[in-house]
């Protein structure tokens, strides 16, 4: 049985899902971090599938992939800064103390 | 026999990525988790290579499990309030988010079982140019909201971690 489509849309599917865990279900910062990187990875496996596996005719998948790692990547450096900041003004990473605006 | 050994390799990649992502989320200490993690992104770049997307492998490794790690090593190092390994503990919404992540993946196992695979496929002879052709003729436009959007994102990172008023 060769690898097709449904193989990488399922291995992406799984892993999409750990990270969705991941990001729910943590308490530090960089934790939920590394569980959105997951995530975005499970997304870039998706779009260079069915560019190789699906009727086109170029490489628009792959190109959206460059964009999709572009953002990622400019959304960790945000995500640690703010990680640094929070932990210099309170102590603490845990999202669960971070209840400064609930009603 | 080429075929059967295509497939092993595709699991063996599987089996690399996910479980080292179960690592990441699983681990009690938050360094072997980035490690982890780093090793989770070279299975993806080496998917990425089996997919023939040689371009995305190279810059998967080079800015996931090079760049990307080392920011968060950095994130975890800068963040560490005591001695000792930096915990990495769950919280009290285990049993929801293990529910919601769970019916997740079994709708998408669902829908792609049930859904017939298209044929076709499409095998560039040289990535780098054809995906540098693209980039520069027909998708200026995103290509330079994606430099704006950097830009933007090295100033206000560092603005973040500069903080208000300090020198």
């Amino acid at each position: 049985m060769s690898i097709g489509l449904g193989h990488c849309l399922l291995l992406a599917a799984m892993l999409f899902s750990i990270g969705l865990y991941g990001a729910l279900a943590k308490r530090n910062i960089i934790a939920i971090l590394m569980g959105i990187e997951l995530m975005l990875n499970a997304v870039n496996i998706n779009f260079v599938a069915f560019n190789r596996f699906t009727v086109v005719s170029d490489l628009t998948g792959q190109l959206m992939t460059v964009f999709a790692i572009t953002v990622g990547v400019a959304e960790v450096a945000i995500g640690v800064a703010l990680a640094y900041r929070i932990y210099n003004d309170r102590l603490t990473i845990n999202v669960d103390e971070l209840d400064n605006m609930k009603g | 026999m080429n075929e059967m050994i295509s497939t092993l390799v595709f699991y063996a990649m599987a089996m690399v990525i996910l479980g080292t992502a179960l690592g990441v989320v699983m681990s009690r200490n938050l360094v072997h988790s980035a490690l982890l993690m780093t090793a989770c992104f070279i299975g993806v770049g080496m998917l990425f290579f089996y997919l023939d997307a040689d371009f995305l492998g190279a810059m998967e490794f080079m800015l996931y499990s090079g760049g990307v790690a080392i920011l968060v090593v950095m994130g975890v190092m800068l963040t560490k309030r005591h001695d000792g390994p930096p915990g990495n503990p769950f919280n009290n919404n285990t049993i929801l988010a293990l529910g919601g992540a769970g019916l997740f993946v079994l709708v998408m196992i669902g829908v792609v079982i049930s859904t017939p695979a298209p044929a076709g496929g499409y095998v560039s002879p040289d990535t780098v140019n054809e995906l540098a052709d693209m980039m520069l003729n027909k998708y200026i436009l995103p290509f330079e909201i994606a430099a704006t959007l950097l830009l933007a994102a090295l100033v206000g990172a560092i603005i973040l971690a500069k903080g208000d008023g300090e020198a």
